[in-house]
């Protein structure tokens, strides 16, 4: 039997958590796992083809269940996908390596648990990024679900209780989408996805708003939509470190990329947009942007008030998710290619931010933002790829996020959405705000005296931040590169992507070059740092030689104002904090407990022989009937 | 030590004459971008936000208030100095940047004005630091304010206002004059005589007995180093 490439990544990744289960208690068991993430990536770079437009790869593996064929593919999606899932475990895994895995360990943590955790993930994202059809998508969505489940509980104790609110929420999602499926092979009469297509054309109004019901929540509550977005803060945040920052990156994506397979290739983005809801102006594919929407503020606006940064970038986590739902609703060229370069963009700068965040708490034991500050004299270099991460979050020139922001800003004008627009400006204050409290309260300022004596991270840790931190940079300088693979990717999808320069892209109404963008910005830095240097010689001065409204500073004096950051903001924005999500999870919580007690009620009290009676009765008569 | 001493003209060094084109260009830039440090009193407070605001509007001279020294060229003085507050002005003084400017608003800053008999206010502000310019009266209008800073500008333009470059020729004096207030073990965080060599402003003035005994009391603030990398083998606390 002849192995596909396809086939030659799964057993590589298979492998790689074999050696996790079985290895994982010896020595360097990290440094093994990160050279065969390595591997898989090098097989996955053998398949670039695909990323430039290239036949999809099958695998050689298919199995018929029940009648049903499940097939394994790769095609461009899953390519630029697996592509980004790879880099990020890399990196996570080349991070929790040495010094971080050994202070885990000294915690009281279980690295074996670790690191089987994210080969799992890794391996279920892959089986599911190949999926063929709708029950290889399942199954391969409840695996990823439960792989989820386990990194986040290797914590324990307060992560323990995040992952059993995830898998709630995740059991729940399973069913709508098993829900979805079962009504799919009704209508349709199989799972490939040629059948599906002609199946949807013949379908009613209702059954397709049932579909997109269902499978749009279901996949949602992976992405963190709203209102189920409610898990995802707890359960990345207390993550161990590297697990934080895979999961960040990439985790919450496959819940897109299961709406981009379901939603917009299957059922086609021109018949979602058919579906009007009744006695509004509004249509269902409205009601995906305007989800998508809230789902940039309100999380958004979470963030800003959270007070660990650990929390504080998984809120914009779940935020930036709307960015790239927006991006691709709007199903216009630019659009869709700046919502999906986000997935890959966000990811770069999700992880790195989380790396440096994790960097300092290895060093100072803490990711509380109130007791930080001043590390940019210990930590230079943290500091660096924090800043890199932010300008890219926030999506400012010259890192990758802007152009992927820019695209979508883009699509919403030419389509004329300006509501949409506005909200996504009003997200994107938020994030720069919310990114600069955090550099702030962790970086600038004053150095604590407790933090006098650190340093800065170890290597191990440092050069996969720097490597992603050039990442960020590179992406956006030449944004041409992984644009190329977005077009690809777009088309296996049924949507047609803009036409792409190495510097950014070409349009009728407006092109965008990053090279020059950047050229002229870095000009204007350059004009900068030749008046600076041709002054003459600066001076370092010592932090306490500082002015405080003329007051004679010491060690133990706090001069820099980093608790209750932004309260005149939050002064002003204070009342519309009123935790209705959180209401609305507590009432259905309720009602299910409600409902389950009453059961209970009826149950005990009556006559359990008699239930059984009438059950065997009723089963007898409908095998007869 | 009351009385004022005379500032010793140093010859200038002979250089080619495109240097003192760039200089004097230098100059005129600086003369029309000056950026305002005020300590106010309560009385002379009151005139500034006139001088700033739309009626008599500073800015038109390319003068604006600035919320650090750090920043600030000009360092204004509006009232009387208690000697409390003397400390703190010094230490602003300090952090200022160099060329900077000192201007005594108020003739309580010229000779301690109405509050000449009270034991808690300095009565001459050049006693402790070299000022540029004073404008008398009790309070001057705020015309009297702009056409002060207006002067103040000339003299930066032609070279003039060069006073700061006193404050470390002579810094022993200024000092002296600092410890007999505030007490001999008085020091500020910033090294006024690493500064003076920066500046190649030594004089004859710079070193006495008053930085002696600064020295002897003086605990030095070391500059904040960066780290970078690190011995793996050290045990993580």
């Amino acid at each position: 039997m002849i192995f596909s490439l396809l086939d030659e990544l799964l057993i590589f990744s298979a492998a790689t958590v074999l050696v996790a289960l079985i290895l994982g208690r010896g020595l360097a068991v990290g440094w093994m796992v990160t050279i065969l993430y390595g591997g898989q990536l090098l097989v996955l770079i053998k398949m670039a083809a695909l990323g430039y437009g290239g036949d999809p790869i099958a695998s050689e593996l298919s199995l018929s269940v029940m009648g049903q064929d499940l097939s394994w593919r790769f095609d461009a999606l899953s390519w630029f996908f697996a592509l980004i899932t790879l880099v990020a475990a890399l990196l996570t895994s080349w991070f929790s390596c040495g010094e971080w895995e050994r202070k885990f360990k000294q915690q009281g943590g279980n690295v074996w648990l670790f690191h089987l955790a994210m080969a799992l993930n890794v391996f279920t994202m892959l089986i599911l990024l190949a999926s063929g059809d709708l029950l290889s998508l399942f199954i391969g969505w409840e695996l990823v679900s439960w792989a989820g489940f386990l990194l986040m509980a290797v914590a324990g104790g307060v992560a323990t209780k995040a992952a059993m609110r995830y898998i709630t929420y995740a059991v729940v999602g399973g069913m709508t989408i098993f829900g979805g499926i079962a009504l799919v092979y009704a209508a349709a009469g199989s799972l490939q996805y040629e059948a599906i297509l002609i199946a949807v054309e013949k379908m009613s109004t209702g059954q397709l708003w049932m579909l997109v019901l269902l499978f749009g929540s279901g996949f949602g509550i992976k992405m963190g939509l709203l209102p189920f977005h409610l898990w995802q803060a707890a359960a990345y945040a207390e993550t161990p470190g590297p697990g934080s920052a895979f999961l960040g990156a990439i985790s919450s994506r496959m819940g897109l990329f299961a709406i981009l397979l379901v939603l917009v290739k299957l059922f086609g983005i021109v018949n979602i947009d058919s579906l009007k809801i009744p006695f509004t102006l509004i249509d269902a594919r409205d009601l995906l942007a305007w989800i998508a929407v809230f789902t940039i503020i309100f999380p958004t606006y979470t963030a800003l008030k959270q007070n660990d940064a650990r929390y504080l970038l998984a809120w914009h986590g779940i935020g930036q998710g709307g960015y790239m739902l927006l991006g691709l609703v709007t199903a216009n060229s630019l659009g869709a290619a700046g919502g999906l370069l986000h997935v890959l963009n966000y990811a770069a700068c999700q992880a790195a931010l989380l790396m440096a965040v994790f960097a300092v708490m290895h060093r100072t034991g803490t990711a509380d933002l109130n007791k930080l500050g001043g590390l940019v004299a210990r930590m230079p270099l943290s500091f660096l790829v924090l800043l890199t991460g932010i300008i890219g979050l926030a999506g400012l020139p010259p890192m990758n996020g802007f152009v992927s922001k820019w695209l979508v800003y883009r699509s919403l004008l030419e389509d004329g959405m300006p509501l949409l627009f506005l909200g996504t400006i009003i997200g994107t204050l938020g994030t720069i705000l919310s990114v600069y409290k955090l550099i702030h309260n962790m970086f600038l300022g004053q150095l604590r005296v407790e933090h006098e004596h650190i340093r800065e991270a170890p290597w191990s840790m440092m050069i996969p931040m720097l490597i992603l931190a050039g990442t960020i940079f590179t992406t956006g300088l030449l944004p041409g590169i992984p644009l190329t693979w977005v077009t690809a990717a777009l088309q296996t999808i049924g949507l047609t992507g803009p036409e792409i320069t190495l510097g950014g892209i070409e349009s009728s109404s407006g092109s965008l070059d990053m090279i020059w963008v950047i050229g002229v910005l870095f000009a204007g830095f350059g004009i900068g740092a030749v008046i600076f240097y041709s002054a003459g010689p600066s001076k370092r001065v010592h932090q306490l030689d500082n002015y405080a409204g003329g007051h004679f500073l010491s060690a133990d004096v706090r001069y820099q104002y980093s608790d209750n950051f932004y309260s005149g903001l939050m002064h002003l924005i204070r009342g519309w904090y009123r935790g209705s999500f959180q209401w609305l999870e507590n009432s259905i919580t309720s009602l299910v407990e409600f409902l389950s007690l009453g059961m209970q009620g009826i149950y005990r009290r009556a006559n359990s022989e008699f239930y059984l009676l009438s059950t065997a009765l009723f089963i007898i008569a409908w095998v007869v009937f | 030590m009351s009385t004022l001493q005379k500032i010793p003209v140093i010859e200038e060094k002979k250089g080619n004459p495109l240097a003192r084109v760039f200089d004097d260009l230098v100059r005129f830039c600086r003369s029309r971008s000056l950026f305002i440090l005020h300590y106010c009193t309560g009385c002379g407070a009151i005139e500034l936000p006139p001088a700033m605001t739309s009626r008599f509007d500073m800015e038109r001279l390319g003068i604006q208030p600035m919320v650090s020294p750090r920043q600030a060229d000009i360092l204004l003085i509006t009232g009387y100095v208690s000697i409390k507050t003397l400390k703190r002005v010094i230490l602003t003084y300090e952090q200022m940047g160099s060329p900077k400017y000192v201007v005594g608003i108020c003739s309580c800053t010229v000779n301690g004005g109405m509050y000449w008999q009270s034991y808690a206010t300095a009565k001459k502000l050049d006693e402790y630091m070299p000022v540029d310019l004073y404008i008398a009266g009790c309070m001057p209008r705020p015309e009297a304010v702009i056409s002060g800073l207006q002067k103040l500008m000339d003299r930066i333009n032609s070279g003039e206002a060069d006073s700061w470059q006193d404050y470390y020729r002579n810094y022993d004096y200024y000092l002296g004059n600092q410890q007999k207030l505030f007490g001999e073990d008085w020091q500020t965080p910033t090294d006024i005589i690493t500064e003076a060599k920066h500046y190649e402003l030594m004089g004859e003035g710079t070193l006495g007995d008053h930085t002696r005994l600064l020295e002897q009391h003086q605990k030095p603030l070391e500059a904040l180093d960066m780290r970078l990398g690190h011995n793996i083998k050290e045990s993580v606390e």
